[in-house]
């Protein structure tokens, strides 16, 4: 494709709100092709579909303790067409055998995947929102909005409670909008996509309106005859979290709570982790039996599983109508 | 007394021992005894999303390849029925490339084109664990088909 590149005067010119670490002489390098995105750096822009971003920083992603990991393939961009920041995520090919509890799983990025999922979900409050548009070579390129906030994980870190406090002023809430949450992964469900990579910190806290939102779609996987089992386990595992107040490690409740763990036998713990307990109630009695049956669906001791997430989420909703505590969630307007 | 549907036996395979244990099992019950039983053995080839492949290129290559393994495994299936007394005329092959939500379904759908009245397949015996993440193919179809029989052959 033939573009007409801005000048440097005027890319200096807009470019000016945001520039002050950058040196006068610096040179705007402008980029219509991302393919290889190790060389898009810091000042650089990006020319997509006629719009310009100002590249700022590679974004990273830490998870469970490890030093933040550098995704080379997503910037942190500046929209110069309203100045708002924006994430670029580049096409990255990978793919890879991912071993979760011993069973492989072939997986992949799939920025197609994510793009058609953008469109499909635009305006829903429980999914993080953006476009995309495809470069000079094809690329799949998708500009996200930022959701500012902590990730599910890290704000159930930093509730200071014990557990029985945590668990009746604080849950009822929590599960609301986990509820909101399970249902649109119900809503991709039906309209025939997955997410591909549940987990606790793949939902933000937004800081604004309080709604929790799914982030980051282009994980995908070669599927077998369940193309929806590994969405719905990731639900059962964060609900886990959520209801224990973080995992309950069979390791730390040797030492913590012996009592407990005594209680605790070969079919209590989780389906595929077996280091986690799966039944809560018997570390915390109070747990209402319809919530922790639930949980025991994701237990080693199961053998009956949920067909779909439908049949989770009746569950979910009878379980959250049995608390007590009305909860003050910030619904739609 | 069977209509000919009946007579129509859909086995789908894929290279597992559960498949080859699945068409033995047909071998050893049907083969040789008449009856004029006609059988299609499906081989449904798994398309991914097309991100899975880096280019148009590798996705043909691995299109082809896939093919030739299909065609490959359905034709020992063929030959080790035939060995059984089935007369060649009555087995065909089927391998269909389609990108499958759920293989049962696909199974099924092949079965309701075809008019097939009996469909086999092998029981894998997945553990607990695979069940959830996986699924299993046998339980579903076992669950799903309508006008049909559904034989599942514990490997």
């Amino acid at each position: 494709m033939i573009h007409e590149l801005p000048s440097q005067e005027l890319l200096r010119e807009l470019c000016k709100p945001w520039l002050a670490s950058l040196s006068p002489q610096h040179v705007f390098r402008v980029y219509t092709d991302t393919s290889d995105f190790y060389a898009i750096e810091y000042g650089d822009i990006l020319l997509l579909n006629h719009r310009l971003y100002l590249v700022r920083h590679n974004a990273k992603e830490g998870r469970f303790g490890l030093d933040d990991e550098v995704k080379f393939w997503v910037k942190r961009v500046i929209d110069l067409q309203d100045g708002v920041t924006r994430i670029a995520k580049l096409v990255f090919f990978e793919r890879f055998t991912a071993n979760i509890g011993g069973i492989p799983f072939e997986c992949f990025r799939s920025p197609r995947k994510e793009a058609r999922i953008l469109d499909l979900v635009k305006g829903h409050p429980h999914f993080m929102q953006g476009s995309w548009v495809t470069d000079d070579h094809d690329n799949v390129v998708r500009i996200i909005d930022v959701i500012y906030g902590q990730s599910l994980a890290a704000m159930i870190e930093d509730i200071h409670l014990d557990h029985e406090t945590y668990f009746h002023q604080r849950l009822p809430e929590i599960l609301d909008h986990y509820i909101a949450c399970v249902e649109a992964i119900a809503f991709l469900h039906q309209h025939g996509e997955k997410h591909g990579d549940i987990r606790r910190d793949h939902i933000l806290v937004d800081r604004d309106s309080g709604r929790y939102r799914w982030i980051d779609f282009d994980f995908n996987f070669l599927h077998r005859e369940n193309m929806f089992g590994y969405d719905l386990f990731g639900l059962g595992n964060v609900l886990i979290y959520i209801v224990g107040k973080g995992d309950i490690l069979i390791q730390a409740l040797r030492d913590t709570n012996p009592s407990a763990f005594a209680r605790l036998n070969a079919e209590d713990v989780n389906i595929v982790f077996n280091n986690r307990v799966a039944n809560l109630r018997k570390i915390f009695p109070y747990i209402q039996e319809p919530l922790n049956a639930i949980l025991l669906r994701f237990s080693k001791g199961n053998t009956v599983f949920y067909d779909d997430v439908g049949q989770f989420l009746s569950d979910l909703r009878e379980a959250r109508a049995l608390f007590q505590n009305t909860a003050n969630v910030r619904r739609s307007p | 007394m069977t209509s000919p549907s009946e007579r129509n036996l859909l086995i789908a395979v894929d290279a597992s021992e559960n498949s080859k244990k699945a068409v033995d099992y047909v071998g050893r019950l049907l083969g040789g005894v008449g009856g004029d039983f006609h059988i299609t053995l499906l081989h449904l080839i798994l398309e991914p999303d097309a991100d899975y492949f880096p280019s148009k290129e590798e996705h043909q290559i691995w299109i082809d390849q896939k093919r030739k393994e299909s065609m490959t495994l359905l034709e020992s299936y063929r030959d080790a029925l035939i060995a059984y007394g089935f007369e060649g005329d009555h087995i065909r092959v089927l391998t269909p490339i389609r990108f499958c939500p759920s293989i049962s379904e696909c199974i099924l759908e092949q079965k309701d084109m075809l008019e097939y009245g009996t469909i086999v397949v092998g029981r894998k015996g997945l553990s607990p664990k695979e069940e959830i993440l996986l699924g299993s193919v046998s339980s579903r179809l076992v669950k799903l088909a309508r006008n049909c029989t559904v034989w599942v052959v514990n490997a």
